[in-house]
């Protein structure tokens, strides 16, 4: 009753005054009879009372809205008796119906319809708002991160540079470049309209509080002027602070400043502690911005110029077009430049530009699953529907008498369908609603704890282009199951003359739910096939061979500021330091570290050079190889499998040992059908005789191949060689042979739970220096579980949606067979009154049902695997023709819908004679 | 019914359902609101079930015409509860409306399509 009272307020005041005490009392009444006949009856009372109460609040109100003077007709006149004539008409007359009072009574009249049968309505608007919320749900995503332009003014201009080497057999995807290269298109490129390089690395933030390790990207000065962006504060690096040399100066992301800065408005200026070196602070960028896409705390400027300019591929590139080319003139023209520079530096010979539109490079694979996603909800949408209009179906039906009589009695059609599309509008807007607040939680659930990977997750809400679309999608809903009784309208007139309601339902009829039964099957099928083929796909990436062993282990990043660690040497005293103290802890097995772990990215690579070979011209037709630097037991800590010969010892840290291990993908590149043992190699340095050549390295083993960038790309071919023969601070660009040591990826083995052992490795690095920290401590485990994150959560959606579906297409099959049974009541009585037996009767309507079944599963079945093609890019290691995938499938939901029209039947054929023919 | 046309002069369409099976609950005098929709309800042989917020509505619009009054409650009875009760005019609505149902129910009978006598 409290609920009521509160409803009551939702009335205009003069209502309420009037009449809200009166209400009161008589729903307390009605309630209390209601009482007395069962909980159901109440609950029934209770909510018929409430929607039409709902209803009045809402009409009276929008009286009020929409006719000031309606307001002074209905306040209560003074009673004496108006004897006069015109007063008397208009007493007798409702006032004359304006179009809007027309439509307000339609609506009127449909809730109180539709009130009145609350199961149907309840049932209706909860099917409708599920299959609308989840296309809501994807639908947002599809918008806002595939269809929504990047963050930056004139995106559809900027341009990822990105190359393949198609004489090595990649097409595309190599997305670091030269310096050299960067100068060479900044000076040439007449197509771009600019041009900026960025590549990310870390550092130590000390000066005001504990140290914190933060995430940088080292961009260009014309960074700037590319993406079109204007800090918040402050202002960006100038040309001079991107020359080496010159001192640094340091641009905060919003999210720093606010975090570790309290947004103090007087920042610019200040002057903090980046790795140990004072950095003052000139600007601060807007909260919405965000360049590359992963979360940077600051921004640095790279520094480089021509003269500089390292054949390091070791940045990354983004442009702008001018306004009057296109990308394939783009491409064309950096891939000249890149011939014409391989001139002076041969070892970028191979390059192409593939260039893309810095929006797909951004987006990538995931808008392929999202569109399928967004499908597959539609499906789950047309099923739901396919339910709705079963239930008009039979609402309209039950009407048809009365309706058939107004049609006689001379209303037109069009008013009638205004009176059926009412009903299905009016459920269509309730549907509608509850399914856009159900999205709004589900996008705020799905932000909360989607995959952690998902492109441009932080901008995902929703807004104004969602609601629009849920607005329409529930509309066309609404008129694609309103508009089924309509059809059915023309063949009423002949049902006047029917006696008794069991004759009533003509083989149209019947027709119409069997076309649908078969639809809502079909549509089963089709999802449940996509899901079952995403399930093996997970299941063979769980069940992949990683290459190493990532259970029980703790890994984090330390990066040594190159003010105090100047030499290779210092880095690697003290990157040994700090593992002595690692391998002590109680509960280590063993503890390395390395340049770059699995899953980490490809980082460092270049070309190499095999002894012997000099003179093959095909030498450098190969592919790049990735180098990593290590510490001693760093293969046998990760858990990678040796295969050949031996792995990389402390002993060939300490002695500096010009040795190697190679990947298998390396050896099948470079040795096919070879032995590699015993060989040497050399990274491809251009000849520069200022330079010492870099020297040959002996391979000393083979070990399996490990995943880089993601689990289900092909393998890189990888390179592992002792930490101090790689590079450091001290080693010019020109002769490095391998990876920056000062910054290590760190992997501790332990016998219990690697998450115990935070503490204490905090505890071993900071005893060697104080002002280090870690960064990025993760177990290995998390970083392969993350890495299959979007697969899963692709996974996890088309099951869902399956498995709505499948809900949906049983209760469908069920209705329909009931009704259809139901419907034969008189047909069934005369049969097992005849004699027959209950069995055969059952296996008559069993047969009818059975055999639409069948064909909704053969066309489920043509559609999934014509459509096959479509889902391929999501699946890893299965075809979407998966014989196992169909027949299970295909197997389970023929037993299912064969239950559903199985047991309606039974039920049927066990009336007794007498009760099927008195029902008639 | 646009095409019938009552015997009065002017051509405004009838009472309302509702609104005649109230007038006509109150016709052997005032009631409430739970009783009206009893006898509503009853009346009409169930096709006719306003809810609570419907029967309220029509009651209301009824007293701004004139037809239905608010009267007082009687002092033993529940305060909370409306009485109302049928007005001269109101009287004269349903008078209009019965003879007009009359009217047609004697053409259905002159035209043997209603059993009785015309």
């Amino acid at each position: 009753m409290r609920v009521y009272r509160w409803l009551v307020r939702l009335c205009p005041d003069a209502l309420r005054r009037e009449y809200g005490a009166a209400m009161e009392e008589t729903m307390a009444r009605r309630l209390a009879a209601a009482r007395t006949a069962g909980r159901w009856r109440t609950t029934k009372v209770w909510w018929r009372e409430s929607a039409g109460l709902v209803t009045l609040a809402l009409t009276e109100r929008w009286r009020q809205l929409v006719s000031p003077k309606h307001k002074a007709k209905v306040e209560p006149a003074s009673p004496k008796p108006i004897a006069k004539a015109g007063a008397r008409q208009r007493m007798l007359a409702p006032p004359k119906a304006g179009i809007m009072d027309t439509i307000a009574q339609d609506v009127r009249q449909a809730a109180r319809r539709l009130t009145r049968t609350p199961v149907f309505t309840t049932a209706a608007a909860a099917t409708l708002a599920l299959a609308i919320a989840a296309n809501a749900v994807i639908f947002t995503l599809v918008h806002r991160v595939v269809l929504n332009p990047l963050p930056y003014a004139d995106s559809e201009r900027l341009l990822a540079l990105d190359f393949g080497i198609p004489s090595r057999n990649v097409p595309s995807g190599v997305q670091v470049m030269t310096w050299q290269l960067y100068h060479q298109l900044a000076d040439n490129a007449h197509t771009l309209d600019g041009i900026a390089g960025y590549y990310g690395s870390g550092a130590t933030l000390t000066g005001n509080g504990t140290p914190e390790r933060v995430a940088i990207t080292r961009a260009t000065p014309s960074l700037q002027s590319v993406l079109r962006v204007a800090p918040a504060l402050g202002r960006w690096f100038t040309e001079t602070e991107g020359t080496p040399g010159a001192p640094s100066v340091a641009v905060l992301s919003h999210g720093l400043w606010v975090r570790r800065f309290g947004a103090d408005p007087a920042i610019v200026g200040r002057t903090i502690l980046i790795d140990g070196v004072p950095t003052p602070i000139v600007g601060v960028m807007p909260v919405s911005f965000t360049f590359p896409r992963t979360p940077v705390d600051m921004w640095l400027p790279a520094q480089s110029t021509r003269a500089s300019a390292s054949f390091l591929f070791s940045v990354q590139g983004v442009a702008r077009l001018r306004s009057d080319t296109t990308v394939a003139t783009a491409r064309a023209e950096i891939t000249n430049l890149i011939e014409d520079l391989s001139r002076r530096a041969p070892n970028q010979k191979s390059l192409v530009s593939t260039a893309l539109p810095l929006h797909e490079a951004v987006v990538g694979t995931i808008a392929n699953a999202l569109w399928i996603l967004l499908a597959a909800v539609g499906l789950v949408l047309l099923v739901a529907c396919a339910n709705i209009a079963n239930l008009f179906l039979v609402r309209s039906e039950s009407r048809h008498r009365e309706v058939a009589v107004r049609r006689a009695l001379g209303a037109e059609t069009r008013r009638l369908a205004r009176y059926f599309l009412a009903e299905s509008v009016l459920l269509g807007v309730v549907g509608g609603t509850l399914g856009l607040a159900l999205a709004s939680a589900g996008v705020r659930l799905l932000v909360a704890f989607g995959p952690v990977n998902l492109p441009r997750l932080s901008e995902v809400r929703v807004d104004a282009v969602v609601v629009i679309f849920t607005a329409g999608l529930s509309l066309l809903a609404a008129i694609a199951f309103g508009a089924i009784p309509l059809l059915r309208l023309a063949p009423m007139t002949a049902t006047l003359h029917d006696s008794g309601r069991g004759q009533t339902a003509t083989r149209g009829q019947h027709r119409a739910r069997h076309v649908l039964m078969t639809a809502q099957v079909a549509l089963a099928l089709v999802l449940l096939v996509a899901s079952g083929l995403m399930v093996r796909s997970v299941q063979h990436l769980r069940n992949m061979d990683l290459g190493f062993d990532p259970t029980s282990t703790l890994a984090f990043g330390v990066s040594l500021p190159e003010r105090t660690y100047e030499t290779r040497d210092r880095a690697t005293s003290a990157h040994r330091a700090i593992l002595d103290r690692l391998n002590t802890l109680p509960g280590v097995i063993s503890a390395a570290a390395s340049s770059s772990l699995p899953l980490n990215g490809a980082n460092y690579g270049n070309g190499l050079i095999v002894e012997n070979e000099l003179n093959d011209p095909s030498q450098l037709q190969r592919q790049f190889a990735w180098f990593r630097a290590v510490s001693g037991r760093y293969l046998e800590t990760a858990g990678i499998r040796l295969i050949r010969g031996r792995t990389i010892t402390q002993g060939d840290v300490d002695r500096r040992e010009p040795v190697v291990v190679i990947d298998e993908a390396l050896a099948a590149m470079y040795f096919p059908g070879k032995d590699p043992i015993g060989k040497r190699v050399r990274s491809a340095a251009p000849a520069n005789p200022r330079m010492p050549t870099p020297p040959w390295l002996e391979i000393v083993g083979v070990v399996a191949n490990t995943p880089t960038a993601t689990l289900t790309a092909p393998p890189l071919p990888q390179m592992f060689m002792p930490m101090s023969i790689a590079g450091g601070p001290d080693i010019p660009a020109p002769a490095l042979i391998g990876p920056d040591i000062t910054r290590m990826s760190y992997v501790v083995r332990t016998t219990h739970d690697p998450a115990e052992l935070v503490g204490a490795s905090r505890a071993a690095v900071e005893g060697v220096d104080a002002n280090l920290a870690l960064a990025q401590v993760r177990t290995l485990q998390e970083a392969v579980d993350r890495a299959g994150d979007q697969m899963m959560f692709t996974m996890v959606l088309l099951g869902v949606a399956a498995g709505v579906a499948l809900l949906l297409g049983v209760i469908g099959i069920y209705g329909v067979v009931s009704y259809i049974a139901a419907q034969r009541t008189g047909e069934i009585g005369v049969r097992l009154a005849l004699g027959a037996e209950p069995t055969g009767v059952t296996a008559l309507i069993l047969r009818q049902s059975a055999g639409v079944t069948m064909i909704g599963i053969g066309l489920g079945l043509a559609v999934a695997l014509a459509g096959g093609g479509l889902i391929r890019a999501l699946l890893y290691n299965v075809s979407p023709r998966d014989p196992i995938v169909i027949g299970a499938v295909t197997l389970l939901l023929t037993a299912v819908a064969l239950v559903a029209c199985w047991l309606p039947a039974r039920r049927a054929a066990r009336l007794s004679p007498l009760e099927a023919l008195r029902i008639d | 019914m646009r095409h019938m046309r009552t015997t009065d002069t002017d051509p405004a369409p009838g009472l309302g359902e509702l609104p005649f099976h109230i007038l006509l609950a109150l016709g052997d005098g005032p009631s409430h609101g739970y009783a009206i929709g009893q006898r509503v309800e009853e009346e009409s042989g169930g096709r006719l079930d306003p809810t609570t917020g419907a029967l309220y509505q029509a009651l209301r619009r009824l007293t701004a015409e004139g037809v239905v009054t608010p009267v007082a409650t009687p002092v033993e009875v529940e305060p909370r509860r409306k009485y109302f009760a049928i007005t001269q005019l109101g009287r004269r609505a349903v008078t209009q409306e019965a003879q007009r149902l009359a009217s047609l129910v004697r053409a259905a009978r002159q035209r043997g399509l209603y059993p009785g006598r015309a």
